[in-house]
């Protein structure tokens, strides 16, 4: 706790009611001085009470889509299945909720600031009653990646500002900006492409997948019965449905620009999208970082809303599809679309910017224009 | 320039822009000026101050975006300069009284800038100007009622500077009402603690308090000596005469004449006599001096030897009076509503005119250390100046009165100790009454004061003391003015009443100059300046009769230590309510649950989900156990019940045997 300056208003007032009370002989003068100087003790013992017991909390409680945004355009269902409350893609508006948490009586005054995704947020509130008390501001423009709220301090005082203490709060991720897609099936070349290329369709309804725990109806032949023994535990084998698409997705390591690298997630994102809604999987891949894989769309985004930063050695996936979304001519990427291309996986590329990529497959040069 | 100037300025504050805020600024001016309504009795401009003050707030805080134009700043400094005509103006000419023309222009300055609250910080300039008129109205302030002013104005100031923090915080003007209710009591009451129990600093005066400028009144012709009313029988209205004769005296009433705030009781000295002939005292020397309206120290005499320092007196004159300063003598500086002032030969100061009720003067007088330790060193002169011959002068005095002096003094060994024999024969054998009969025609009214009736009041003991003196060679003189009144230590104060008017001597000690010694009964015969109290709880030990009866309250009185038993006692219950308080909370907050309240109680939440009705709010255990068949709820409920109401719960284990009975 420390006083402000303030105080030294209030004791400059003591003392000069002090000084005229001692060359006056008006009596009154002392007791308003008394008066003056026990409101600054009793502030400084206000604030020390005040400042007990106030948990600061910053909660996304909503997102306002803007013009474009995949937010307004996905199913419900597959909104249903997204991030709570709702799925925040770039450009949308983030309604943070900055909350104190009040574990005794009705406290106040308060007031909080730090910074959201790099801008300054700030609220103040006189009084915050024993059930907390929450503001909501309002993030526009958001870029993709996650949103840290850092430097956050709570500081209370007195109700008259004679003594403040503050106390700072740990830096966090308070969300994630979701890379914006679209899908690109529609295409024309992307369709020219797939028809150019011979496709021997992946799997027929044997071929397996994986394994997953066992689920009360599932086929007593299907049990995995070396993988129960070595988990301790039930497992089945999974197979993949007659038909259905994997899509190795090679991603460029080290995007020259920010820019660049929202762009390359986006295509990603993009054909991500196209392959999952289609009751594919995906799995996401670049040299040196760690892969991802699902068949959710959200886990796909997740990934690229983080891409480029886990660091890993996993190997390159393999699909029954493989596309490579670059912004560099990395050697990497070429062995590994190379490699997909011998197991018999059609191939493509997309490449941001105007690097020449030297592979035997369609490529695709855009921009860092979204649309494409 | 413009550069210069920007960087003077101030910026414009938050506290302008909050309702709040100024809200609380007009009712602390709103405080300020009904003290001054109730405590100066001024009103007109009071309360026009006030409305013109609202209308003003409400047309700067509309207008606190647009942009000042140049008119109305120039009306605005028109009417600032207009105000300061009208209170130099009230003050020379007293067009509107003349009463309290400085908090009238600090009233109407305060209504004029109201309407310019935007860029300068005048929300926060009001609230100061607010506190010099509650200050102006608190030196007039005769009474505890003032104290829920000063509280309310305080509030004001507190919550002003609450709003004023939030403001700059952009929070709402919102707080949690209990939190600040509690700090506020307790700030008021540990301040009134603070004020009792702590001493109140004493301080060399600056100078007089001004707080009305000089009039044009002029003398005209030469001086007169105008005596009190309590000689006065015809002659002047105001009650002015030159003389006192013994064998008359006024009817004195409970009246109050005037306020003193002192922090020292003192007799108020105002006319000295040194002539005496056949019952009339009259004054010999018509010399004066021409004086401004302030008389600082250095056209004054030094300090007396073994000064313990000065202190201020505030004198508001009540009703019109002789135009004589009363005040504690010897006078350091003083000032007083005049166009000029006269000092006489014997130290008192006299204005043209009389003094008019509402009038207000100051003074600062020293302090003389004349205690009889002090005043027994100072030995008699051998041989008295030609000038004090006069103050020798036993007049009539007849010699069986001065055989009566000389054997009263025969065996005393000092100067002084020869003083308060006399002194203190004429308080021991002489009865003070004010119902005395006429003085008989053809007596001397000494002779027969001493000799026959043994009755008097304060003039026939002062005169008779003052030739008793004079007989043994002591050089003595009449004062004349008003004994020190109801005195308050706390407040500072003293009213002044009609029957508060005296008489006493004043006696030449060589090293001291004029002493004053009272020789009527009932007061302390060496009349001399109290040393003042510094503690107000000396003043509120006063207000409780049994602190100061009896020598161990009188002992104890004396260092104010006996008076911080109330304030002790009001701190013991203030802890005592908080310790409590506090104690109460902890245990809400930190009582522990008994080993097996827990699980009886999820027990019993699991039996009645089992029993498939669960019991309703205003259900008992009772009843919901009554309503339902079942010897385990019966058993569950009588638990809970002794645990809940009897604080004894069940061992855990008992609980588990009755849970798995459940399964």
């Amino acid at each position: 706790m420390r006083p402000t300056w303030r105080v030294l208003g209030a004791l400059l007032l003591w003392a000069s009611l002090e000084w005229y009370g001692a060359t006056s002989e008006v009596s009154w003068l002392f007791l308003l001085a008394s008066w003056v100087f026990a409101l600054l003790v009793i502030s400084a013992g206000y604030a020390l009470w005040n400042r007990r017991g106030l948990i600061l909390s910053l909660t996304p409680h909503g997102s306002r889509p803007a013009e474009g945004s995949p937010a307004s355009e996905l199913p419900d269902g597959v909104l249903r299945t997204g991030p709570h409350p709702s799925p925040l893609f770039e450009g949308d508006a983030l309604e943070l909720e900055i909350g104190l948490s009040n574990t005794g009586a009705a406290r106040g005054p308060a007031w909080v600031a730090g910074d959201v995704a790099g801008t300054p947020l700030r609220a103040a509130t006189g009084l915050i009653p024993r059930g907390g008390w929450r503001s909501s501001r309002s993030l526009e423009g958001l870029r993709r990646g996650p949103i840290g709220a850092s430097g956050w301090t709570v500081v209370t005082s007195d109700p008259l500002g004679f003594f403040q203490s503050r106390a700072h709060a740990g830096d966090a991720e308070v969300a994630l900006v979701l890379p914006r897609f679209t899908s690109l099936a529609g295409r024309v070349r992307a369709r020219e492409m797939e028809s150019s290329v011979p496709s021997p369709r992946a799997g027929a309804g044997n071929e397996l997948f994986g394994v997953r725990e066992y689920h009360a109806g599932d086929s007593l032949r299907r049990i995995h019965w070396r993988s129960s023994a070595r988990r301790g535990e039930l497992v089945v084998r999974e197979y993949e449905p007659p038909g259905v698409q994997s899509l190795a997705v090679y991603m460029d390591p080290s995007p020259r620009t920010p820019g660049v690298a929202d762009q390359l997630a986006r295509i990603a994102a993009s054909e991500a999208w196209d392959c999952i809604r289609e009751g594919g999987r995906v799995a996401l891949w670049a040299p040196g970082l760690a892969a991802g894989q699902a068949r959710d769309l959200w886990e796909s985004l997740e990934w690229l809303a983080r891409y480029p930063s886990d660091v890993g050695d996993d190997p390159p996936p393999e699909g029954t599809e493989a596309v490579i979304v670059t912004g560099t001519a990395d050697e990497r990427l070429v062995d590994a679309l190379e490699a997909a291309r011998r197991r018999g996986s059609r191939v493509r590329a997309w490449v941001v910017g105007d690097a020449d990529l030297d592979v035997d497959a369609p490529v695709e040069h855009v921009g860092i224009e979204w649309p494409l | 320039m413009a550069a210069v100037t920007r960087l003077f300025r101030l910026p414009p504050s938050p506290i302008e822009s909050s309702v709040e805020g100024r809200l609380f600024v007009f009712a602390g001016f709103a405080v300020a000026v009904l003290a001054i309504v109730l405590y100066g009795q001024d009103y007109v401009v009071p309360i026009a101050g006030v409305l013109v003050a609202a209308a003003g707030h409400v047309v700067s805080y509309r207008e606190r975006n647009s942009r000042r134009t140049f008119w109305r700043q120039t009306l605005l400094a028109t009417l600032v300069f207009g105000a300061l005509f009208y209170v130099l103006s009230d003050s020379a000419l007293a067009l509107f009284g003349g009463i309290l023309p400085q908090a009238n222009f600090a009233i109407l300055l305060v209504a004029i800038t109201s309407f310019d609250l935007k860029t300068r910080r005048n929300c926060y300039s009001s609230m100061w100007i607010s506190l010099a008129i509650l200050y102006l109205a608190a030196v007039y302030a005769w009474d505890y009622a003032f104290g829920l002013l000063l509280v309310g104005w305080t509030f004001c100031l507190a919550a002003f500077w609450t709003a004023s923090h939030l403001r700059r915080n952009e929070a709402a003007f919102r707080l949690p009402a209990r939190a600040v209710a509690v700090a506020a009591v307790v700030a008021l009451f540990s301040g009134v603690v603070w004020f009792v129990v702590t001493p109140q600093p004493s301080g060399a005066p600056v100078s007089p308090l001004v707080v009305s400028l000089p009039n044009f009144t002029s003398f005209k012709g030469d001086m007169e000596s105008p005596a009190l009313p309590l000689v006065q029988i015809a002659g002047d209205p105001t009650g002015a005469t030159s003389s006192v004769d013994l064998h008359y005296r006024g009817r004195l009433g409970d009246s109050p004449v005037m306020y003193v705030r002192t922090g020292a009781p003192a007799y108020w000295r105002g006319l000295v006599f040194d002539t005496y002939r056949d019952g009339v005292w009259t004054a010999s020397i018509r010399d004066y001096q021409q004086l401004e309206p302030y008389v600082p120290p250095r056209v004054l005499p030094p300090a007396p030897p073994d000064n313990l320092g000065t202190f201020v007196q505030t004198f508001r004159v009540l009703r019109d009076m002789p135009g004589v300063i009363s005040a504690a003598y010897p006078v350091e500086s003083l000032y007083a509503p005049v166009s000029g002032l006269r000092e006489d030969a014997y130290g008192t100061f006299h204005t043209p005119e009389q003094l008019r009720a509402g009038q207000t003067y100051s003074v600062v007088s020293y302090l003389p250390n004349l205690t009889a330790g002090v005043l027994r060193t100072d030995a008699p002169l051998d041989q008295l100046p030609d000038h004090f011959l006069t103050y020798s002068d036993v007049g009539a005095l007849s010699d069986r009165a001065i055989a009566l002096a000389a054997s009263v003094t025969r065996d005393q060994p000092t100067y002084f100790d020869k003083v308060m024999a006399l002194t203190t024969y004429l308080q021991t054998n002489y009865r003070y009454t004010l119902d005395l009969p006429p003085v008989p025609s053809g007596r001397d009214p000494v002779d027969w004061f001493l000799f026959d009736v043994k009755t008097g009041y304060c003039e026939q003991f002062a005169t008779a003391e003052t030739l008793l003196l004079r007989s043994q060679g002591i050089p003595a003189r009449l004062a004349t003015g008003y004994a020190t009144g109801d005195y308050d230590p706390v407040l500072n104060q003293a009213v002044v009443r009609e029957r508060d008017a005296h008489a006493w001597v004043e006696v030449w000690f060589p090293r001291h100059g004029w002493v004053p010694v009272d020789p009527t009964p009932g007061v302390s015969p060496l009349a001399a300046t109290q040393f003042p109290s510094h503690w107000a709880a000396g003043g509120v030990a006063r207000l409780l009769p049994h602190l100061t009866v009896g020598a161990p309250a009188s002992a104890l009185g004396s260092i104010g230590a006996l008076a911080l038993l109330p304030a002790a006692l009001g701190i013991a219950v203030v802890v005592a309510v908080l310790y409590a308080w506090l104690r109460r909370r902890r245990w809400v907050a930190r009582r522990r649950p008994q080993p097996g309240e827990v699980e009886l109680l999820r027990l019993y939440e699991r039996l009645q989900r089992r029993l498939g009705r669960r019991r309703a709010p205003p259900e008992t255990p009772l009843e919901y156990q009554r309503s339902i068949e079942s010897a385990l709820l019966e058993e569950v409920t009588r638990a809970v019940n002794e645990g809940a109401y009897a604080r004894r719960w069940p061992e855990p284990r008992r609980v588990r045997e009755m849970a798995q009975r459940i399964s």
